[in-house]
Parts: structure tokens; C-alpha cells; sequence
């Protein structure tokens, strides 16, 4: 550590990431006892206060950088290290802030669930790798926490693994994850050949071998890098590939709405703070890895996810289903923010996506919660997040409804919401990207604004038939149905995180997003220049659309007029999610399969042929062995063995207790004697 | 005409003996050791001691050989199947042992003889100086009559007590038990 | 006259008969039978050499002890054999080995 460094800061980020470890630790080893989660929350809070202090103290000023040495390799040192820059502190108070929340509204929607201490064991894991991925000072650590995010992710979606649509739901975002991972893995270990470091700072701070590009077209490091341009590219795409895993770009997607199995809380946790920011946290990090080849890839692949997304959201009656494909959706536009260079405004977004998406799932949950109470109170036996079995809930969860209402005018970027705010500048700053660019580009600013209609829609959808529309389910129709606005435990989290949905928080200029503290602090300046008209047309147009969507979606759904068909191709390729899951179980898991056959059929008849080949000739050469040992070692002690044995069998016959053998004997004596007689006369 | 009747007798003699031990009929073989008796009998008046050779006649062929079939023919009947059969393998092992340790003794014996007719003994040679052997004319039953009861009295005694246990004894292991 | 030598070899000849009777023969009266040769070669054994003793007739006292003798014993070994008969079911002196063990 150098002298100069402030270590408050330090301390303060290191114990914002120790109190969830160590609560996880402490649950851990109380075990079954730790069921209320009081040890989760008081450390995610103690989190929350040291977050807030550290980013009081850091936020604007210069980064710092402490580090100590960890291991050493050859000669090459690790070092380990926290890296606080404007960036990692404002992730860390998110995250905390969002996780303190989810916390307490877990103990109301948790309650009673015989697994609850795996619960808070596993969510302190989870916050305790986000923390430290934010703060990580080098990629290796970095990775270290991605890992261990993405474990405890594996956890928490499985955590009801007796089901089995959720032990399958966890495996596929296990196995994703890991495509995503061996991408990161790929990237880190280039630029480690080719640098020498992976010290986040030297390579990516103000005066590290990749200085923020003034221009997006040309990274300054290409002149001045240890790696050639090429492989610089192939870097930039294999850290983008571990991105899109982790926030779950489209083709690598299918894995965010499967992870819908796992509890609601946890959703709201792995999309809006923890899990899938993790992608575009890293994407923002590395920013000046990229140049210009991947950052069209960037903007391309999130402007598809966008649009996919949103696309497959029209048609899905899960409540949950809809939601996880709106944070696709809005991932994409992260991600597609990042791609035309805009980082900035992408963890904008990133940040006000996390408290109204936080807040949809919290919402989501608690109409979960009563629909599952009322259907097994009246013995319906209905889907708890089936949104045709809802309708009218506006009447009995009126709170609810209103939260509900703010975090989707936020997401659909109404004005006078936070979302609004970083939408707007998004879809801005696209078109001014698309008029600098030229050519084929304009179409990403397009087709991002017809998401951001289609994002109305859906959600528009989702309010109309849950709140407002007719219902089948009988108790709700007739006003028997006796459920209510959830417990405060789960209320006041969802007030929190609506009054953090409003403008106020971010700027006190409800309209215009350019004075943002957020955006003032890690800003960076434009290269093209700003086009007053479209700071204007961008929000009208949004905000009008959005009126005529939300109009038309009471026209169709709350009247009951709906007008279109329901088995055109279209519908169907959208209720499917494009069929993409069943492609990926036929094409990819089949054909890992057949590799699998087949490698498994080379094992048994070529390795195991050898093998057993090789075990036959060592079988032949022991039996040789053990011929000679027997018929020639053992047949000289057995020779030696017959040999006594004669002379004791031939000397036996003396001793045969026949009298007349012993008169023979005698005589022969005798006779012996008589002959040394006559032999000694003579 | 002497000489000659001593070699039919010995002819006699050994012929019978040899006959006998290599004859698998019992009964047969004790008439055989009967003919060998009085043949040896008959040696030993060549020998000029008639009444060792009556003696013989009366004892063996009167008494042992009597005692001898009577043993024979008075067992049982499975005794005398066993006896009947008689050995089963006459060139098994032990016979040529036994034929050519006697085959030994006989050369040895032979020749031992033959040393005592060119190397006489001294008492030999003194008692045929001094003429104190036996001759043809000699009454020996008187002769040994008196010695008997005078210098071998107590030989004879002994003998006539150890004849008389001999007789007890044999008595005593050939009665009957009543639960062996 | 008859030599010496005459009767001794005839002894000889008897003495190895009744040797050879009582080492190879199965049949524990037949091997009673080789004895009594044997005795009968030493008392002619006996009666030859006393020709040369008128003195005391030792050898033709002492042949009439051996005969004596003789005929006890093999009343007792008469006696024995019916016993050993009795007792192994068989007069083979092959068969009687019981100073084996």
C-alpha cells in the first residue's frame, strides 16, 4: 500500500464486502438454527452504512488503489488488491442497496420455507462475490468472485431443488455460465500474455497501458500494447462472450428466464443488482479494451437482445417469465449502450434498471405470494403465476398495484421517473452515435425505440391483465377472494425501492438527464456533437407512444376487445421464445450427447482395448513367471523336499515294526561281524 | 558204505528243509519238517550220540510235531483257511533279503567249517591225544545217565522247572476266555 | 568214519534253510518251523563236537537240554501265534507291526 493512500475508504469497502462474508460464514456453521435470517440482514445493513461511507468519501475524488502482495508465480508477483474509483463505489452502494431490501422482504416471503437457513446462507455468498467483484483491483480476482457469483446463483435458482424444473433451471445457468466463464478466462490469460499484469488500473486507469480512447474508432492501445491488434479483438470478444453469458445476451439468454424457478426474492436480486450487472459491470471496467470491430459486435448483440427479448415478453402469461425477459431486454440496452461507446450511460441505466426492476419482481412476488394463498385456501389448484388466472387484484392489493404502476412507468421511461431519465439519455446519445457512425448504424437507434414501444406494451399488458382485466378465477370475480396488500415486512422494501424509482434521486431536473450527479461523476466526454432536436423529439416521441400502448393495451385487454389472432406464426414463435430452447436441447445438448456416446463408445472399445491388451500381456508375463517360479524355483525346494523325504522313507522301512525285519537286521549284524572276524584272521 | 548212507541221510536232510520252506501247503510242509527230523535223526547216530537221536525222534517227531498238527488241524476253521492260503507273493521283497543274507551265512558257515578241518582247535587236538573221545563201542545212554544226575544235575533241574512253566504257561495262553 | 566237517557243513546247510524260513516267510508257523531247523542245525552242531569229549558228554548232554528246550518253546510260541491269531485275525508276521508306533 502506498503511504499516501486514504485507508478509511479501503477498510470501509473491504468490510462492506467482509460483513456478508462473514454472515455467511456464521449461517453456515449455526446450520438449521439460523432460520430468521437476523444475521443476513444486519450484515447486508452494516454493508449498506460502510458502502454509503466509502462512496461518500471517494465518489468525484481521484481513484484509490490499495493492494498487498498475494502469491507469487515464477517471477511474476499477484497481488491482491481493492480499486476504488468512481465506478466500483457507485456499484457497491447499489448492490448493497439493492440487496438490503430484497433482504427484509425475504423474511416476510421466506417465512416457514423448511430451507430458509440454506436461504440466507446462500444470499449473504451472493451479495459477499458481487462486493467483491465490484471492488477486485485485477481480473484475476475479478474472476475468482464472477465464479463464485455465478456458484451461489446455481444455488439460490436451485434452491427449491426438489423441483424439477428448478434443478434443471439451475444447470442451465451453471453450464452457460461456464461458457461465459471459459470466455473470461480466454480474454484475462491473453492479456496477461501480452501484458504481463492484470492490475485493472495499470491496464484500464487514467494512466494505464489503455487509456480511455478519445475517439471510439481507434483504441490508443493497439501502439502501445505487448499484443498485437488482432489479439486484442479476440480479448475484447472473449471478455464480451463472458458479458454475455452473465447478463445473459441473446443467443446465451435462455438461462435468465429458466432461473425463474428460484424464489422471487432471489430473481429480483439476480436481475437487478447482483448477477446480471456483473456482465455489464465488467464490459464498463475493461471499456478501453475495446475497439472499434467488437464494439459494433457489442452494440449489435445487445440491439438483438433488445429486440428479441422484448419480443418474446409479448406473449408470455408467467408473471415472472415476462419480467426476466424485460431485464433481457433491457440488458440489451445496456449493452447495446456500451457498444456504441456510451459506458456512462449504461451503468446509468444499470442503476435505475435496478431499482424499478428490484421493485417489479418484489411486487411480482407478493401477487405470487397471495395468488398461491388464495389457491390453496379455496382449493383452486391454479399456477400462482399464471397471469390469466389474475385480474381485478387492484381492488384488494391496492398498495401493490400503485408500486407496481411506478416501477413500470420507470421501465417503460416515463417522465418524472428515474427511468425516463437514463432511457432518454440512451436512446439520445444512439441516434447522435448513429448520425456520427453513418450508414448501416442508424438502424440500432431505430429498432431501440421500437423495443422501447414494445416494452410498453408488454408491461402495459402485464398491469392491464393483472390489476384491471377480467378474471377466470371465480373468488377474484365475485370479491370473496380475501387477499390483501402483503405484510409490512415486504411493503416497506417495495415503497423504498418505488421512492428510488422517482427522478429525484438522480437529478433535480425532472426532464433532462444532462445534469445527473451520476453521469457528471464518470462522464466522459463525445466525440460527436450533440443534436439539440433529438434532446426533444427522443422523449416526445417515447412518452406519446407510450400513452397510444397503454391505451391500446386497456382498449384490448380490460375492455376485452383483443384483435388480433392467436396462432399466427408470429404469436407462436414469440410464445415459444423462438423455439430457441428446444434447439438448443436438440442441436447442442444432443449433439454433446452424441459426442458423448461416442467418446464413451472409444473408451470402451479402443482405451479399454488397450487397456485391457495391455493388462492380458502383463497377465501372460506373470503367468510365465509364475510358471518358472513354480515348475523351476519350486521344483528345486520340492527336489530338496524329496530328497529327505526318500531318505526318511527308506529309512523308515527299518522302523516298519516287522519282526522279521528286525531279524534280518540282526542277522546282517551279524553276519558283518563275522566277516570282519574272518577278514581280520586272515 | 557209511559215508554213503550219511550223505543220503543229509541229501535227505537239506533236500526236505529246502522243499519245506519254499511250500505253500501247510500240512504238507510239517510232514516235510517231519521227514527233515528223522533224517537229522539219523545224523546224529552218524554222530555216535544214539540217544540224543532217540531223544530227538521222541521229543520232535512225538511231541514238537504233534503238538504242532494238533495245533494246526484242532483251530478254527477260518485259522485253518488262513494257514491253507499261505503267503500270496513268494519273490516279494523281504525273500531275496532273506535269500541272500542266508546265502551269506551258508558261504560264511561253509567256510568257517572248512578252516576247522585244517586248523583244528587245541582242546581237539589234546583230546585226541589223550584219547578221550567218544568211539563206536562206547555206551553213551550209561555215560550220560551218570552225568546227568551228577555233574548236570542242577542244568538238569533247571530245565525240567522251566519245561514244567513252558507247559503252565502255554496252558494258560491257549485257554479260552470268556471275554478277550 | 565221518569227518567233522561233514556235519558241520550239513548244519550249515540247515542252519541257513532255517534262517531263511523265518526272514521271509508269511506264515508265523512256518517261521516256528525255520526255527526248529535252525535249533536242530546247532544241536548237530553240538553232538559232531562232542565225539571229542567222552570225559563229560557235555555236547550230547547239553544237545539233549537244547531239545528240551526246544519243544518248550515251541509250545508257548504255539500258544502265542493262536493268542495273536485271536487278537489280529491274522498269523502274517507282515500284518503284526504294532512295535511300529
Amino acid at each position: 500500500m502506498t503511504p499516501d493512500t486514504p485507508t478509511y475508504p479501503i477498510l470501509a469497502a473491504f468490510a462492506t464486502v467482509l460483513f456478508p462474508f462473514i454472515g455467511f460464514l456464521l449461517s453456515a456453521l449455526a446450520g438449521k438454527k439460523a432460520k430468521s435470517g437476523f444475521l443476513a440482514i444486519i450484515t447486508i445493513a452494516l454493508s449498506v452504512i460502510t458502502a454509503g461511507y466509502t462512496f461518500a468519501m471517494v465518489w468525484g475524488e481521484a481513484p484509490i488503489h490499495a493492494q498487498w502482495h498475494w502469491f507469487t508465480i515464477g517471477n511474476e508477483a499477484f497481488h491482491l488488491g481493492i480499486f476504488l474509483d468512481n465506478i466500483a463505489v457507485l456499484m457497491l452502494l447499489v448492490v448493497a442497496t439493492v440487496a438490503l431490501p430484497v433482504h427484509i422482504y425475504s423474511v416476510a416471503y421466506m417465512k416457514g420455507d423448511p430451507g430458509i437457513h440454506r436461504y440466507w446462507t446462500y444470499l449473504s455468498l451472493f451479495c459477499a462475490a458481487m462486493l467483491g467483484l465490484v471492488i477486485a483491483d485485477n481480473l484475476l480476482l475479478t474472476y475468482i468472485c464472477w465464479e463464485i457469483v455465478g456458484f451461489a446463483s446455481y444455488l439460490l435458482i436451485g434452491f427449491w431443488f426438489t423441483k424439477d424444473a428448478a434443478a434443471q433451471a439451475n444447470k442451465r445457468a451453471f453450464i452457460i455460465n461456464r461458457i461465459g466463464d471459459i470466455g473470461f478466462l480466454i480474454g484475462f490469460a491473453l492479456l496477461y500474455s501480452g501484458f504481463g499484469t492484470l492490475d485493472i488500473n495499470a491496464l484500464f486507469g487514467m494512466e494505464g497501458l489503455f487509456v480511455v480512447p478519445a475517439a471510439t474508432d481507434a483504441p490508443a492501445s493497439a501502439a502501445q500494447g505487448g499484443l498485437p491488434a488482432g489479439w486484442i479483438t479476440v480479448a475484447g470478444l472473449a471478455f464480451f462472450l463472458g458479458a454475455m453469458a452473465k447478463s445473459a445476451q441473446f443467443p446465451l439468454h435462455v438461462w435468465l428466464p429458466a432461473a425463474m424457478e428460484g424464489p422471487t426474492s432471489v430473481s429480483s436480486l439476480i436481475h437487478a443488482a447482483t448477477m446480471v450487472a456483473a456482465g455489464v459491470f465488467l464490459l464498463a471496467r475493461i471499456f478501453p479494451l475495446f475497439d472499434g470491430t467488437v464494439l459494433l459486435i457489442i452494440a449489435a448483440t445487445g440491439t438483438i437482445t433488445a429486440l428479441v427479448a422484448a419480443y418474446f415478453a409479448l406473449t408470455q402469461f408467467d408473471i415472472k417469465k415476462i419480467l426476466a425477459f424485460s431485464t433481457v431486454s433491457q440488458l440489451g440496452f445496456m449493452v447495446a449502450a456500451i457498444g456504441i461507446g456510451m459506458y456512462p450511460i449504461a451503468l446509468f441505466h444499470l442503476v435505475t434498471h435496478a431499482f424499478f426492476k428490484c421493485l417489479l419482481f418484489l411486487c411480482a412476488g407478493a401477487i405470487i405470494h397471495e395468488m398461491q394463498h388464495l389457491s390453496d385456501r379455496h382449493q383452486l389448484g391454479i399456477d400462482p403465476q399464471d397471469i390469466r388466472q389474475m385480474g381485478r387484484l387492484r381492488r384488494y392489493m391496492p398498495v401493490t398495484f400503485a408500486t407496481m404502476l411506478i416501477a413500470s412507468l420507470a421501465l417503460v421511461g416515463f417522465p418524472l421517473t428515474s427511468g425516463y431519465l437514463s432511457k432518454d439519455a440512451l436512446l439520445i446519445h444512439a441516434f447522435e452515435w448513429a448520425a456520427w457512425q453513418q450508414g448501416v448504424a442508424h438502424i440500432i437507434p431505430y429498432v431501440l425505440t421500437f423495443v422501447s414501444i414494445l416494452t410498453s406494451f408488454y408491461i402495459f399488458r402485464l398491469l392491464a391483465k393483472v390489476f384491471f382485466g377480467p378474471t377466470v378465477t371465480a373468488p377474484l370475480a365475485n370479491g370473496q377472494a380475501g387477499i390483501h396488500d402483503p405484510s409490512f415486512w415486504m411493503l416497506g422494501p417495495m415503497l423504498f425501492l418505488a421512492a428510488c424509482s422517482f427522478f429525484p434521486l438522480f437529478t433535480l431536473q425532472p426532464l433532462h438527464y444532462a445534469h445527473a450527479w451520476l453521469l457528471e461523476g464518470i462522464g466522459v466526454s463525445t466525440p460527436w456533437a450533440p443534436i439539440p432536436l433529438l434532446h426533444v423529439a427522443v422523449p416526445a416521441v417515447t412518452t406519446a407512444a407510450t400513452l397510444a400502448i397503454a391505451a391500446l393495451a386497456w382498449h384490448w385487454y380490460v375492455k376485452g376487445k383483443y384483435a388480433l389472432k392467436t396462432d399466427g406464426l408470429l404469436y407462436r414463435f414469440s410464445l415459444h421464445q423462438g423455439y430457441l430452447d428446444s434447439f438448443y436441447d436438440r442441436v447442442v445438448v444432443g449433439a454433446v450427447l452424441g459426442l458423448a456416446n461416442i467418446l464413451r463408445w472409444l473408451d470402451k472399445h479402443l482405451v479399454d482395448g488397450i487397456v485391457h491388451g495391455l493388462a492380458a500381456i502383463g497377465r501372460g508375463l506373470a503367468s510365465i513367471a509364475g510358471w518358472i517360479d513354480r515348475q523351476v524355483v519350486d521344483g528345486l525346494v520340492r527336489l530338496v523336499g524329496k530328497l529327505a523325504w526318500g531318505l526318511g522313507s527308506m529309512l523308515r522301512h527299518t522302523q516298519a515294526g516287522r519282526l522279521q525285519g528286525y531279524l534280518s537286521s540282526l542277522f546282517l549284524i551279524i553276519l558283518v561281524i563275522l566277516l570282519y572276524h574272518f577278514i581280520v584272521q586272515a | 558204505m557209511q559215508a554213503l548212507v550219511f550223505y543220503a541221510f543229509s541229501a535227505i536232510a537239506i533236500g526236505s528243509a529246502v522243499v519245506l520252506v519254499s511250500m505253500q501247503n501247510m500240512a504238507r510242509a510239517l510232514f516235510l519238517f517231519f521227514i527233515v527230523l528223522f533224517s537229522v535223526a539219523g545224523l546224529y547216530v552218524f554222530a555216535l550220540a544214539d540217544f540224543v537221536a532217540i531223544t530227538q525222534i521222541l521229543i520232535y517227531v512225538g511231541g514238537v510235531l504233534v503238538l504242532m498238527l494238533f495245533a494246526f488241524m484242532l483251530s478254527n476253521k477260518t485259522l485253518l483257511d488262513q494257514l491253507q492260503r499261505g503267503t500270496s507273493h513268494f519273490f516279494a521283497l523281504p525273500v531275496w533279503q532273506a535269500l541272500l543274507i542266508s546265502a551269506c551265512f551258508l558261504a560264511i558257515l561253509v567256510y568257517a567249517s572248512l578252516q576247522l578241518g585244517t586248523f583244528q582247535p587245541a582242546w581237539m587236538v589234546a583230546a585226541e591225544a589223550a584219547g578221550t573221545t567218544i568211539g563206536p563201542a562206547d555206551s553213551t545212554v550209561n555215560h550220560i545217565g551218570i552225568h546227568l544226575m551228577t555233574r548236570y544235575l542242577l542244568p538238569f533241574e533247571v530245565v525240567s522247572i522251566l519245561l514244567m512253566m513252558a507247559l503252565v504257561g502255554a496252558a494258560h495262553l491257549t485257554r479260552k476266555e470268556a471275554n478277550p | 568214519m565221518i569227518t567233522l566237517t561233514h556235519f558241520l557243513i550239513v548244519g550249515a546247510c540247515l542252519f541257513s534253510i532255517g534262517l531263511y524260513a523265518v526272514m521271509a516267510r508269511r506264515n508265523a508257523i512256518m517261521v516256528l518251523v525255520g526255527i526248529e531247523l535252525m535249533i536242530n542245525a546247532a544241536v548237530l552242531n553240538l553232538v559232531a563236537f562232542g565225539r571229542y569229549d567222552s570225559e563229560h558228554y557235555g555236547g550230547q548232554a547239553f544237545a539233549l537240554f537244547a531239545i528240551v528246550l526246544a519243544a518248550a518253546s515251541v509250545a508257548v510260541a504255539l500258544a502265542i501265534i493262536l493268542n495273536v491269531y485271536r487278537h489280529y485275525k491274522t498269523i502274517n508276521p507282515e500284518d503284526i507291526n504294532h512295535l511300529k508306533d
